[in-house]
């Protein structure tokens, strides 16, 4: 099982001072939440941390390795990304769309053998899509598409999910359905960094939150620690009232 | 999947050999097959056949008929990399100028009275001058984007387009033919057909080990930097590629457009997005495509030549236009 | 059979004038070998005369009849239709594109090739595919006489050719004694009208003018056929103007002109029409064509004088 940590890493956000130093290690079976308002960052660490995107100091290391010295094969055998945006370009069925996630696997000569085959499907079964394999994914709704690249991602099948917003475009059966997979692939080991903008998303799912602030500080720990109105009333700048929901806190907006 | 991939290039390299087959035998002189069947016989045997049909046959129509399947095939294949390069359907291997440049190296070695590999080797000097010349712009002080590239190389372009104009319009009265023939794409220029043949094939042999990364590139760089593309080599690697067989082309035939344009749409249209299948279906159908094309540009009102350029915008037009109304 | 012989292959040429030399110590075996000298400065020989001849320019076309050698051209290219036996003979394309095929479906002995009008690419698979080319492009009045001379010894019509050139030396030349040194025309030669285009004192028109002691207004440009406007035109304010063109009959040509009443051409009314395929042409007719051009200059001349 891989392990992504983080050294004095300042993510490269332009125009923006260096913040706080980021000294994380997300351990296998971790479930990360990051919050944030807009434009605190979040995709751009989520992408830093995927080896992405350069930061401005510090490093981010896989294993132990820097990230940025790691051919990107490597990298993709161990770290999988769930876009917040994608990019169409040429049509492709939904089947091929998940069928890339075996690409880290698979030799320059090699083609897309049965056992890839298998595990695509599956995982399109698993998002509840699979009946739309041969469709275009240029067809698609904006929720099917993200069911779509996260299944590209359960076919990629690595150690440490980065997810940017799963739950964007989906319903609230199949955003349950979503953050229940994530639950599942931790409890079988795999580490999870997510950004959300939903709260209680955060509360119910995650173990440990990193808070980044629009200024570049942040604060990271467990769950309970981190998810206190106060801190959260500061972070989005908004007032929140706190109810207790089958066990999980829920945070509600209020006026004033 | 080998069935998937081999159905359609086997179809495709039928067509391509019944195309050449066409046109071996069709010509403004008329060889019946059975005389030319003859020739080849006796000339196993070293026996005395028609040597006059032999020599149209071997050295007139073969050369020229190889040279066309080559650079359809090189400037359909450019045509499919430039596409993925740039995530645009719209981009061939002339908008980015790279026409534009090696025009202007042929034209100026004829308006200076030189022939043959001179211009060959000028326009090949200019095609590269001009690729390096957007790929520089467009790079810039930051990182460069398909948009920037596109751009870059959009306008390139046409300041291209002004000094050819400018350069046909200085030119003296009886050297215009020829620079007007070679702007339309001309196969009478091609010499031997080897050196872009053996181009075309190696192109296809190191590109096929590379087509899924390039499937993952079509997605977007970051997905594909995310799933393991090492993605700036990759991208320079097309982009020298494509550049390098559109000189080869443009050096063999003068600028011949729509090809590399319509060819990979169409298979696109008929084969899905596999660059695996594409390109070779694209090296093959593009080979087809020029040599029927060049057959007609020939015989069509013989003994009058066409420039083979206006023969595959008239043959490429409709049909691409069939297919995408097809295509919904 | 034939030989061609190439400058840059000195080897062969060096083993071929030594073999010749030695041949002709012996005998005068070397008659038997028609060697001349091309336009591009290349040596062509023939053992025998050429029987099959494509020409593939209209101007070669002209030329070859007039060597006497027309019975023996197989091929020609669009245009030539001149003389009207020639529109008889099979067309092999355009000079700007030929059609190889048809061309070497006709098994020609002797190419005739236009330097700079015949794309070189293919004139060079003819030469590879063993056919000889003899290039010409007459760009004087000796390159023409001497060119039906040259034609007319590959083709083995030597006394007609000869006799051709000679008349037609003699001909442009007492035209020269006649007119050379009148009073000098200053003259505008109309080569084309959109774009508007005359000649050079090089042009071989350009040449025909000062022959009939006309004086080229454009005869300082350094392009053989300047592209110019009208505004050139009415600053140097020629005394004649002679227009040509693509037809037989291209008046309007000269009635644009008519706009322009202070013009001395105008004003004198000195606009002339010499059909261009007795001028454009570097052949025989060029002896019809001077004649006429001298003798409108003449017109405009007497005008002058008497004004």
């Amino acid at each position: 099982m891989s392990v992504l940590a983080t050294r004095d890493l300042i993510i490269d956000v332009p125009g923006r001072a260096d913040g706080t130093p980021l000294n994380i290690t997300i351990e296998p079976g971790q479930v990360w939440g990051v919050l944030g308002p807009n434009g605190a960052g979040k995709t751009t660490l989520l992408h830093t941390l995927a080896g992405l995107h350069a930061p401005r100091s510090g490093s981010v290391q896989l294993n132990g390795s820097v990230i940025g010295q790691l051919r990107r094969r490597q990298v993709a055998q161990c770290l999988g990304l769930v876009f917040q945006e994608r990019q169409d370009g040429f049509p492709a069925t939904v089947l091929e769309t998940a069928l890339i996630g075996r690409h880290p696997y698979l030799s320059p000569w090699q083609m897309e053998g049965a056992d890839d085959y298998a595990r695509a499907e599956a995982a399109l079964e698993r998002l509840d899509v699979a009946h739309l394999h041969d469709r275009l994914v240029s067809t698609l709704s904006g929720g099917e598409r993200q069911r779509v690249a996260i299944a590209t991602v359960l076919t990629q099948a690595p150690d440490v999910w980065l997810a940017d917003e799963p739950t964007n475009h989906l319903d609230l059966h199949h955003q349950s359905a979503v953050m229940a997979l994530i639950a599942e692939q931790a409890n079988q080991g795999q580490a999870v960094i997510m950004c959300l903008h939903d709260l209680n998303l955060a509360a119910r799912w995650c173990d440990h939150v990193l808070l980044l602030y629009p200024n570049g500080e942040a604060c990271w720990g467990s769950r309970d620690s981190m998810l206190v109105p106060s801190a959260l009333e500061d972070l989005y700048r908004q007032k929140l009232a706190v109810v207790e929901v089958d066990g999980a806190p829920v945070f509600v907006p209020i006026k004033g | 999947m080998l069935a998937r991939l081999g159905l359609p290039l086997g179809v495709l390299l039928l067509a391509a050999l019944a195309s050449l087959l066409i046109a071996l035998g069709v010509g403004s002189a008329q060889i019946p097959p059975a005389q030319i069947w003859d020739v080849a016989l006796s000339h196993i045997g070293q026996g005395s056949g028609d040597t006059l049909a032999w020599t149209m046959v071997m050295e007139l129509r073969l050369p020229r008929a190889l040279s066309a399947f080559a650079v359809g095939g090189l400037l359909a294949v450019a045509g499919a990399l430039m596409q993925v390069l740039l995530r645009n359907p719209l981009a061939d291997p002339y908008v980015l100028g790279l026409s534009g440049g090696a025009s202007i190296g042929a034209l100026a070695a004829m308006l200076g009275g030189l022939g043959g590999l001179a211009i060959s080797g000028s326009a090949f000097g200019g095609a590269l001058f001009s690729t390096f010349l957007v790929f520089g712009l467009a790079h810039g002080s930051g990182g460069w984007t398909p948009s920037r590239l596109l751009l870059t190389g959009v306008v390139v372009a046409a300041g291209w387009g002004a000094v050819i104009t400018l350069m046909l319009a200085m030119s003296p009265a009886e050297r215009l033919p020829g620079m007007l023939y070679w702007l339309m794409g001309d196969l009478s220029y091609a010499r031997t057909p080897w050196p872009p043949l053996l181009l075309l094939l190696a192109t296809c042999v190191v590109l096929i080990p590379l087509g899924r990364s390039l499937n993952v590139l079509a997605r977007g760089p970051q997905q594909a930097a995310a799933l393991g593309v090492a993605v700036r080599p990759l991208e320079w690697c097309i982009y020298i590629a494509a550049s390098l067989l559109t000189a080869a082309a443009v050096t063999t035939a003068g600028s011949i457009g729509f090809v590399g344009l319509v060819v990979p749409h169409m298979l696109r249209l008929l084969l899905g997005n596999d660059q695996r299948l594409i390109l070779p279906a694209c090296a093959l159908a593009g080979g087809t495509l020029l040599v029927l094309a060049d057959t007609l540009a020939r015989t069509m009102i013989a003994p009058e030549q066409l420039p083979v350029g206006v023969i595959t915008a008239l043959l490429g037009v409709p049909t691409f236009l069939f297919l995408l109304y097809r295509s919904r | 059979m034939f030989i061609l012989v190439n400058k840059s292959s000195y080897l062969v040429r060096g083993a071929l004038g030594l073999a010749l030399l030695l041949l002709s110590s012996i005998s005068h075996a070397h008659d038997h070998s028609r060697c001349v000298v091309d336009d591009r400065d290349r040596e062509v020989c023939l053992y025998n005369a050429a029987q099959r001849i494509a020409t593939l320019s209209p101007g070669a076309t002209e030329l070859t009849f007039a060597a006497g050698a027309g019975d023996q051209v197989v091929a020609v290219v669009s245009y030539s239709d001149y003389p009207p036996e020639a529109k008889q003979i099979t067309s092999v394309g355009s000079h700007t594109r030929i059609d190889l095929e048809a061309l070497v479906g006709l098994a020609p002995d002797l190419v005739i090739g236009w330097v700079t009008g015949n794309p070189a690419e293919q004139l060079e698979t003819l030469e590879a595919l063993g056919m000889p080319v003899f290039y010409i492009e007459p760009r004087d009045v000796e390159g023409v006489a001497s060119a039906i001379e040259r034609l007319a010894r590959l083709a083995g019509t030597e006394a007609a050719g000869q006799a051709v050139a000679a008349n037609f030396r003699q001909t442009m030349g007492e035209i020269d004694a006649r007119y050379a040194d009148r009073e000098p025309v200053a003259t505008f030669y109309q080569v084309w009208d959109e774009p508007l285009m005359s000649v050079n004192d090089q042009h071989l028109i350009g040449q025909v003018v000062e022959m009939c002691g006309g004086e080229n207004v454009f005869g300082e440009q350094a392009r053989l056929v300047p592209r110019i406007d009208d505004e050139a035109v009415l600053a140097t304010n020629p005394k004649a103007i002679v227009a040509g063109g693509m037809g037989e009959e291209n008046r309007h040509w000269l009635t644009h002109w008519e706009q322009y009443p202070n013009l001395t051409a105008v004003a004198e009314d000195n606009l002339f029409f010499v059909p261009p395929s007795l001028i454009q042409r570097p052949t025989p007719r060029l002896m019809e064509g001077a004649q006429l051009l001298c003798e409108k200059l003449d017109i405009a001349r007497q005008k002058r004088e008497r004004r």
